[in-house]
């Protein structure tokens, strides 16, 4: 098995024993559109001020965006600062093998659990509250990843620049919770005031959700939302690979 | 023939320079220990060898490689075990180990690494549940498991338990009879005189002495202490005047007397004229503690004693 192979399955596993990390990481955003869609009445109940959409519909997206965040912003720089700090990045430098085939070991563990995250969440929202499957489904998935890609690229900045594990955490949580609030996750876009959806729509978790919701109502995503997602992803990434510091 | 070669290092933090113009090289097959308190400068001595700092100054070389053009290449041939290094709490050891073997293009046969460092029976265990001895162990595993040419060994007995210390000792020793070049970098002078072939002794970046424990000893000093409790009373002044002594001391009943080259027998020879017997007779060696004192006028501090 190649070290990238190799080093992939282990961080995997490594995940997996991380009971917090798979809580909020697989299980919470399909938690939460359960709690949402029992705990608020007319959650599922078409609205007119809606468009005929219920509530339901609406967040469904939103909290696809949400289990992304929590993964870039929470979780991913955590890991990366602890590896540092713990010299665990500094050991693989004395092998053969880039600590850099790590971050990627990590990405691909961190996309691996965004992509189960929100099939669980589709999957309970279907069964549970009969929400539509993306109607565009080919431009759902890739503007999925295209937003997985521009936040964890973030989250790799935020992990390439903190110094410690806490300060790691400290600025991630800094940037999860302005995230979660333009995603719409307090209360959607569609109750943003223009001022609000202009600011949203620059940042990639109100992109990504609006696009999101695009493709899946069938619409294709629209041409700016996947600038924003695309500049975020280029630019947070070129950043991190010159400034990951390995120790 | 050198498999390491170092040439006048230098290496500065904030214009202060913790190695300074360091020389030396290192033989195929020797076991190279690099001596010195804390701070001396050892560690970074060993982390610009690894390729891990780049120097200010001078030049080295591993196996003929650059450690930093030839990076990729030498670090095959190079084990490492840090200080200061460690590995994600939940990894099993046995999934360190088939992780970091998969590192290199021919790597040991891990089961039995775990089998000579004591771990076999570690082997499900995560590696936050392990002993700081264990992790030590493991560390160490780590490095050789590379099938290394050459592997540095920085402080790899510290936190050991004495049987444990001694299991690691016998691998170093198995690593060297395979032909495994070895690196010590230790402030434990009996580490040093157990195993080592050579020994360079770092003090303040500055290399102060190379050369085997016993060269080292005999340089630092030629003063002997014999110790003894006489059977009758016998004259101090008289002891002292003779030629080779260079002092004499009463410790309750025992009589201390420091001198140089044949006092021994200068003093052996006064006992039996004056038909004294002297009991409980122990001449004292200079050790390689005292040639570290000798050499750098500092006393040997050995931090992780208490630990033991």
């Amino acid at each position: 098995m190649s070290a990238l192979t190799k080093l992939t399955t282990v961080e995997g596993k490594l995940f997996a024993r991380e009971p917090l990390a798979m809580f909020w990481g697989l299980i919470f955003p399909a938690l939460l559109l359960v709690a949402l869609g029992v705990f608020f009445p007319g959650f599922d109940t078409p609205s007119a001020d809606l468009g005929g959409f219920r509530m339901i519909d609406l967040y469904a997206p939103i909290i696809l965006g949400l289990a992304l965040a929590t993964l870039a912003f929470a979780t991913l720089p955590a890991i990366l600062a602890t590896y540092r700090e713990r010299g665990i990045l500094r050991r693989l430098q004395t092998t053969p093998v880039s600590p850099w085939r790590l971050v990627a070991a990590q990405l691909i563990i961190q996309m691996v659990m965004a992509g189960l995250s929100a099939a669980l969440a589709i999957a309970v929202g279907v069964a549970v509250f009969d929400i539509p499957v993306p109607q565009n489904l080919l431009g759902f998935v890739l503007v999925y990843i295209l937003a997985a890609v521009s936040m964890l690229a973030i989250g790799l900045l935020i992990g390439a620049v903190a110094p410690t594990v806490s300060s790691g955490q400290g600025i991630g949580m800094a940037v999860y919770f302005p995230m979660l609030f333009f995603a719409g996750v307090y209360f959607p876009r569609e109750a943003m005031s223009d001022g609000l959806l202009a600011v949203s729509d620059l940042t990639p978790t109100g992109a990504g959700v609006q696009a999101l919701q695009d493709t899946w109502s069938g619409l294709a995503p629209s041409t700016s939302s996947l600038l924003v997602m695309a500049a975020f992803a280029i630019g947070a990434g070129v950043l991190a690979a010159l400034t990951f510091r390995w120790e | 023939m050198p498999v390491i070669e170092v040439d006048n290092l230098v290496k500065r933090y904030d214009d202060v320079a913790v190695v300074d113009d360091v020389s030396f090289t290192v033989a195929k097959g020797e076991i190279f220990a690099i001596l010195g308190t804390n701070g001396a400068g050892k560690t970074t001595t060993v982390e610009s060898i690894a390729g891990l700092r780049q120097p200010d100054g001078g030049r080295i070389s591993v196996l003929g490689l650059d450690p930093h053009h030839d990076a990729a290449e030498m670090k095959e041939r190079l084990g490492v075990q840090l200080q200061e290094s460690s590995l994600p709490d939940r990894i099993k050891v046995w999934e360190a180990l088939d992780l970091y073997s998969s590192f290199y293009r021919n790597p040991a046969h891990w089961p039995d690494l775990l089998d000579q460092l004591g771990l076999t029976e570690k082997r499900e265990t995560k590696y936050a549940e392990l002993s700081g001895g264990q992790k030590q162990r493991l560390s160490t595993a780590l490095a050789l498991v590379g099938n290394p040419e050459i592997a540095i060994l920085d402080e790899l007995t510290t936190g050991l338990d004495p049987q444990a210390r001694r299991d690691t000792w016998a691998l170093v020793e198995q690593q060297r009879d395979r032909g495994v070049t070895i690196v010590l970098v230790t402030h434990f002078m009996e580490e040093a005189e157990r195993l080592a072939d050579r020994v360079a002794l770092i003090d303040s970046g500055r290399l102060v002495a190379l050369d085997t424990p016993a060269g080292l000893v005999s340089r630092a000093d030629d003063e002997q202490r014999i110790r003894f409790r006489p059977s009758a009373p016998i004259d101090e002044s008289e002891l002292a005047a003779l030629p080779e002594v260079t002092g004499v001391n009463r410790v309750g009943e025992q009589i201390v007397v420091t001198g140089v080259g044949n006092v021994l027998h200068s003093v052996t020879s006064y006992m039996a004229r004056n038909q004294v017997i002297a009991y409980e007779l122990r001449v004292e060696q200079v050790t390689l503690d005292d040639a570290f004192v000798a050499l750098t006028g500092k006393t040997f501090q050995n931090p992780d004693n208490s630990e033991i």
